[in-house]
């Protein structure tokens, strides 16, 4: 039996993102300038337009059609201005880390498209003021799984194959090799780059969703999400199986068939989305 | 939709997305029916990336097997009325992407 990582040192690890030596450079870098308090939009726009590709990714992103603004948005400022620091911070990550996505699990950067743009429109159905929040919290809610395959990739490895022989879902395989799973490593990240607590919840309880007293909706909205991404078979998060719904989230949501069949829709445009923001 | 490159343009397609060019800003618009001329510039313009035009995209896998994936991916719909729910619309939607 393999020793089960402690919670301190997993911690440890992830409160040190910005110096770890395996995080690639453009993240390390986004992370320092997120950790600080206070970061200004001259500072955010500044860092990604000293990056090409950053900048490519990134406007690819806000104007793909199924964001929402098709090619209308030509700079980092404008995207800021737009969308607010939080979304940008948010949307920046999620490009950031998608080839480390990809290394961690092949599948994982559909799977997290595949959830935002889920939580986007379930967001909207709910009514809520800025559903771009519930995209943003969808594309890194699994945020905690990168950093794991990523600092512990044998532990990593040996969870989710363990997760296919035993058939049960990768959160539960978690528990074999690490002391806290991928949702709360997911929260002490988002804390750390100072998210909006609607954003840390979200992502910190996206399995129990009962468990969020400040934003419940929000958190039903990307638990919803993510299981809906897997029940369409789109990507893969590590789960062979679509987990069980959590029966007071659903029915706080109240979609009806219709609208679950509408989800699934997005989740196709989603597809051709991921396609267009990876071409480069 | 379908998805092309913009050497398998033909005049009298539909863009079903604008076409865009690097930097992101639309240079024709969604719906513009493409003739010679709009044909020979997209081309002219260099734009590497995928060109979406109307038109029923064919499915790589067949339905059989994306319907018996999706049973397997399901053991917990059994008895399970919200599952059970997520399960049906699942498999009417992917009925619909073969009509």
């Amino acid at each position: 039996m393999s020793e089960v990582i402690e919670s301190k040192i997993l911690r440890h690890r992830i409160e040190n993102i910005g110096s770890l030596p395996t995080v690639p450079d453009t993240l390390r870098k986004l992370s320092r300038i997120m950790e600080k308090p206070n970061v200004s939009l001259t500072e955010i726009a500044g860092f990604v337009q000293s990056d090409p590709a950053l900048t490519f990714r990134i406007l690819k992103m806000v104007n793909s059609a199924v964001y929402g603004f098709p090619g209308r948005i030509a700079s980092v400022s404008h995207a800021i201005m737009l969308l607010g620091l939080n979304v940008v911070k948010g949307l920046l990550l999620g490009v950031s880390v998608f080839e480390l996505m990809q290394k961690a699990m092949t599948g994982l950067y559909e799977h997290s498209m595949g959830c935002a743009a889920a939580a986007r429109i379930i967001a909207q159905k709910k009514g809520l003021r800025e559903p771009e929040e519930a995209y943003v919290a969808g594309l890194i809610h699994d945020i905690g799984k990168v950093v794991m395959a990523l600092e512990f990739t044998k532990a990593y490895e040996g969870a989710l194959a363990f997760a296919e022989t035993e058939h049960i879902s990768i959160m539960q395989a978690e528990k074999k090799f690490f002391a806290d799973n991928h949702a709360p490593l997911g929260g002490v990240l988002s804390e750390r780059w100072r998210f909006p607590k609607k954003l840390t919840e979200a992502i910190q309880y996206h399995h129990q969703p009962r468990s969020a007293v400040l934003f419940p909706l929000e958190t039903a909205i990307v638990h919803l999400a993510d299981i809906l991404t897997k029940a369409r078979g789109l990507g893969f998060s590590g789960d062979q199986i679509v987990p069980i719904v959590d029966d007071a989230a659903f029915d706080r949501l109240e979609l009806s068939e219709e609208d679950i069949i509408d989800v699934f829709q997005e989740l196709e445009g989603s597809i051709e989305a991921t396609q267009e923001v990876l071409q480069q | 939709m379908i998805k092309v490159t913009s050497d398998k343009l033909q005049p009298g397609m539909r863009l079903a997305k604008p076409v865009m060019n690097k930097a992101g800003m639309a240079l024709l618009g969604e719906g513009t029916e493409l003739t010679e001329t709009w044909i020979a510039r997209i081309q002219d313009m260099g734009i590497e990336g995928a060109i979406y035009v109307e038109g029923k995209l064919e499915m790589e896998v067949p339905i059989n097997e994306m319907l018996a994936a999706l049973e397997k991916r399901f053991p917990s719909a059994h008895g399970n009325p919200r599952m059970e729910m997520i399960k049906r619309a699942a498999e009417k939607h992917i009925r619909k992407l073969y009509e």
